[in-house]
């Protein structure tokens, strides 16, 4: 092997993500532990006042809040989307049925929140059918509170869990299904027992890549929320721009990354052990292999 | 492929069939609002009758948006083709060789897929402001490149792993030069790899809000920015228009573009 | 003869702690079609990638015209190979797959047209010139890789089990060819294979690999007629192999006495001792199998067994036959009307078995 040419090819990218990533990354994480400038920025002195600031229970509240909402919108994601990518795996135009999936997400991330908006708001669809109908004559609040961002995040984030899981159980033998039902198993139990646990990789996949950035919010909530609303991601940006309070937004930062460095280790665990089935495909190809879908940690 | 089993022949719909078409209806239906409202002939949710009025005002009077739109593209393009470059290069670097920093290159690329944007995002800011840099279109063409050139590599470095690489030595043994296996072999057989990346490249940048709302300068306003104030503080119906424009053109754009992507990549 | 001598001396290469080549030396004459035959993890085909350049072996030299060309890579050894996967660049056409080492050089268009339509016609693809591999067969998609190797004129052809993803009947078409290819050209073919049968149809001599060793050199009939050892004797072909220890010579025979069998007439080939141990090799087909026992001959070996198992194959059926002391032997016999008819033998039928003492090979004694 030369060792040479392969370290010269790859040597600009990872020049570039270290200078523009990973130090950027350390900067953060060095800025949590200084002390905050009382004009914004830091100050050169060691502290751990920004660790201890994370005791406060407002911020308590919106981390538990934050962990609700994920859990929420993840838990209802997946179990959406699992039905659908059995539909598209069994279905026999499955290329047709992933279009009309990853057509909507083809419009701007921003429209697709707003299109809520739209739907949703005082002056919306919803409301205007319903004064239209005479069922009401005020609005009906039905964005800027929690269920509102949920419904949203379910909605952005269904694509991301489909996708793997798809991609799973199109890889899935439903032989082994027709085998159990023969032996006696129920539809239920069939697929209980035995789809689930042989989809493993794509479930973990899928719910990785739903809570993780779900977790991370911040468009969703800043625009469809409410006070109520207020997740960690907010938190983060206003400490930032508003209140420039870098330190705290940095040890916040720091906690939100190590969930989901925890997230990605679990990830890794589970999926390197499933990969020693050969037949198991943790759909993680799927995720941006098919291009024209945004993926990522927008929210 | 998995074996499908036995055609199930049963009457009626399935209930992960049902389930499937709820969510088609679901993801489309905001859509398809969005475009019925923007022929509307008011301001305000009622339905007022149809009009272009709005369509009109996006196409004569904002001069804003389309100053966005430029930038948007500006971008996209910009970014996508340096994180092409450098994503396609680093892809043919790690699956051909290994070296001592080979782990790292291959974590590096993963890791700014799964972390949230408003942490990339903040550490971008913070970054900029402690070396110094205005934010500006060169911030955001950064940032851009920054998140984009993980996904490029992940394309790249799948389509080379398809690659036989019998091929490679079959070239060596015919008499050619690295130079000349990377230019003839190589990139041809790995364009279909390229393209894709550059295009979800493309699509990514243009996409962007998170990442971009906090690496952007006052001149350097990208379309998601624009929409982003137009829609902060409710119903736009500008905006209404524009996302109709968006949608079909999207649609009428990448639809034949991934075709024949399909069709070259199977060759 | 425009081929090329190679010599291989004591490589020995390591994979991790996998040794694939234990200190294996041999020399193939030039113009000689040479075939390295074993079983799968032999070490045939990193043997080869040896001799092509593409692995550099632990210790040991590479030479060829007498030139010691281990330091040299793969195109700087005037040798080319044919990959088992064929390797044909999917996105040229099969013209500019056989034109493309003129291309590196940068030879003029009109004598890479005169080249490649030349090797074209050797391989009989001028037809299919315009078109890219994905379109073509496996027997074609071979016959290009082959026509891309000739075409930088080397002295020696490298040949990486190049028919094991053929089906049979085009295996048998494609190694005429080859040998007819062979004829043609006139350099020297390294063939590298798992298939007996292949080796022994198309090469002039073959060296039988097993477990990184090379463990016998020689041609065709020698290999299969004096096979130099037990595992030699049991992958070339079938036979039967008995164990046995030497009770007598006399003449130019020997007796082995065998447990159950008697006394074994073999042809006195080596210098076993009395009182050796020692394997004797019968081929099935050199048995005759009667349901009478056969006139008496000095040198005929007879047997007398019961019929366990008849398999049928058309033109011959093979005979497992059981004997008395426990053991079994193969018999094959042809169908074809001899001047005394085929006999009927079935299941369980009383057969005597013979065979010529000259038709017993000693393959394995600890004399050897």
């Amino acid at each position: 092997m030369k060792h040479n040419l392969g370290s010269s090819y790859a040597a600009p990218q990872a020049l570039w993500l270290t200078v523009f990533f990973a130090a950027p990354l350390a900067i953060i994480i060095a800025y949590s532990f200084m002390k905050r400038d009382l004009y914004g920025g830091v100050l050169p002195q060691a502290s751990l006042e920004a660790y201890r600031s994370l005791a406060n229970p407002t911020l308590l509240v919106i981390t538990l809040r934050t962990l609700w909402v994920s859990l929420a919108a993840t838990v209802f994601t997946i179990l959406i989307a699992l039905p659908c990518g059995y539909s598209i795996a069994r279905s026999h135009n499955q290329a047709m049925r992933l279009f009309l999936v990853i057509v909507p997400f083809w419009t701007n991330f921003l429209i697709r929140i707003y299109a809520w908006i739209a739907i949703l708001g005082n002056e919306g669809f919803i409301n205007d059918l319903l004064r239209a109908l005479g069922l009401t004559t005020d609005s009906v609040q039905f964005l800027y509170n929690q269920g509102a961002v949920i419904l949203v995040l379910v909605y952005m984030y269904l694509p991301y869990a489909i996708l793997p899981l798809f991609s799973t159980i199109d890889k899935f033998d439903f032989n082994l299904l027709e085998a159990a039902r023969d032996l006696g198993a129920t539809r239920m139990q069939a697929l209980r027992k035995v789809l689930i646990p042989n989809i493993r990789g794509g479930l973990v996949t899928a719910v990785l890549f739903t809570f993780i950035p779900i977790f991370g919010a911040y468009a969703v909530p800043l625009l469809v929320g409410g006070k109520d609303s207020y997740m960690l991601g907010n938190v983060i940006a206003d400490q930032v721009t508003k209140t420039r309070n870098w330190p705290l937004a940095s040890s916040i930062a720091m906690g939100v990354t190590l969930l989901t460095g925890l997230a990605a280790v679990i990830f890794a665990a589970t999926s390197s052990r499933s990969n020693h089935h050969v037949e198991e495909d943790s759909g993680i190809g799927s995720v941006s292999a098919t291009a024209g879908i945004p993926s990522g940690g927008q929210a | 492929m998995a074996e499908k089993g036995h055609a199930k022949r049963r009457k009626g719909i399935s209930f992960s069939d049902f389930v499937y078409g709820a969510v088609i209806a679901f993801l489309f239906a905001p859509l398809v609002v969005l475009f019925i409202y923007s022929f509307n002939n008011s301001r305000s949710g009622s339905w007022h009758g149809f009009s272009f009025i709005w369509y009109e005002k996006l196409f004569m009077g904002s001069g804003e948006l389309w100053h966005a739109f430029r930038n948007s593209v500006i971008i996209a393009l910009s970014s996508a083709l340096t994180a092409t470059l450098l994503g396609s290069l680093a892809a043919v670097g790690t699956s051909r060789y290994s070296f001592w920093y080979r782990p790292y290159v291959k974590s590096m690329s993963f890791i700014p897929m799964i972390l949230p944007e408003i942490i990339v995002g903040v550490s971008l800011l913070v970054f900029f402001a402690g070396v110094g840099l205005k934010l500006g279109m060169i911030t955001v063409w950064i940032a851009h490149t920054t998140f984009n050139i993980p996904f490029v590599y992940l394309l790249v470095s799948a389509r080379l792993e398809e690659f036989d690489p019998s091929i490679i030595e079959a070239a060596r043994d015919l008499g050619a030069t690295e130079v000349q296996t990377l230019l003839r072999i190589i990139l041809p057989i790995t364009m279909p790899g390229i393209a894709s990346g550059f295009l979800t490249a493309v699509t990514l940048s243009l996409e962007d809000f998170v990442i971009t709302f906090f690496v952007a300068g006052p001149g350097s306003t990208t379309l998601p920015l624009f929409i982003y104030s137009a829609i902060r503080f409710g119903v736009s119906p500008v905006i209404n228009a524009l996302s109709a424009v968006m949608v079909v053109g999207t649609v009428l754009l990448i639809y034949p573009a991934r075709n024949f992507l399909k069709a070259y990549a199977a060759h | 003869m425009k081929g090329s001598d190679v010599t291989v001396s004591g490589i020995s290469k390591s994979f991790g702690v996998f040794k694939a080549l234990k200190d294996v030396s041999l020399e193939i004459k030039k113009g000689e079609f040479f075939s390295l035959l074993g079983p799968s993890g032999c070490g045939k085909t990193t043997l080869l990638r040896v001799i092509a350049g593409f692995e550099e072996p632990d210790t040991g030299i590479v030479g060829i015209d007498g030139r010691d060309v281990s330091g040299l890579p793969p195109d700087k050894r005037r040798c080319n190979t044919v990959f088992q996967s064929y390797a044909l660049f999917p996105h040229l056409t099969v013209f500019e797959n056989v034109a493309f080492p003129l291309r590196l050089r940068h030879v003029p268009n009109r004598l890479v047209r005169e080249l490649v339509i030349q090797h074209l016609a050797l391989v009989q693809l001028e037809a299919h010139a315009e078109k890219k591999p994905s379109m073509l067969s496996g027997g074609q998609k071979q016959r290009v890789a082959i026509a891309r190797a000739l075409i930088n004129e080397p002295s020696v052809l490298l040949l990486d089990e190049p028919l094991s993803a053929l089906d049979a009947k085009l295996r048998q078409r494609m190694l005429v060819e080859l040998d007819s290819i062979h004829d043609k050209v006139g350099i020297t073919f390294i063939y590298v294979t798992h298939d007996q049968q292949e080796a022994l149809s198309v090469s002039d001599r073959i060296a039988v690999m097993d477990q990184g060793k090379v463990l016998q050199i020689g041609t065709p009939q020698q290999i299969y007629e004096n096979p130099a050892s037990d595992f030699v004797a049991r992958f070339i072909g079938e036979t039967n192999i008995f164990a046995g220890l030497v009770a007598s010579r006399e003449g130019g025979f020997a007796t082995v006495q065998c447990e159950g069998l008697g006394g074994i007439l073999v042809e006195a080939n080596g210098e076993a001792p009395i009182g050796a141990k020692v394997s004797v090799a019968v081929r099935p087909e050199k048995i005759r199998i009667a349901a009478e026992p056969p006139g008496q001959l000095a040198e005929l070996n007879v047997l007398r067994g019961v019929v366990e198992e008849p398999i049928y194959s058309g033109f011959q059926t093979k005979y497992i036959i059981h004997l008395p002391s426990g053991g079994a032997v193969t018999v094959f016999r042809q169908h074809a009307n001899w001047s005394e008819g085929v006999p009927d033998l079935r299941w369980k039928d009383e057969v005597y078995l013979s065979w010529s003492a000259r038709d017993s090979v000693v393959v394995e004694s600890d004399a050897k």
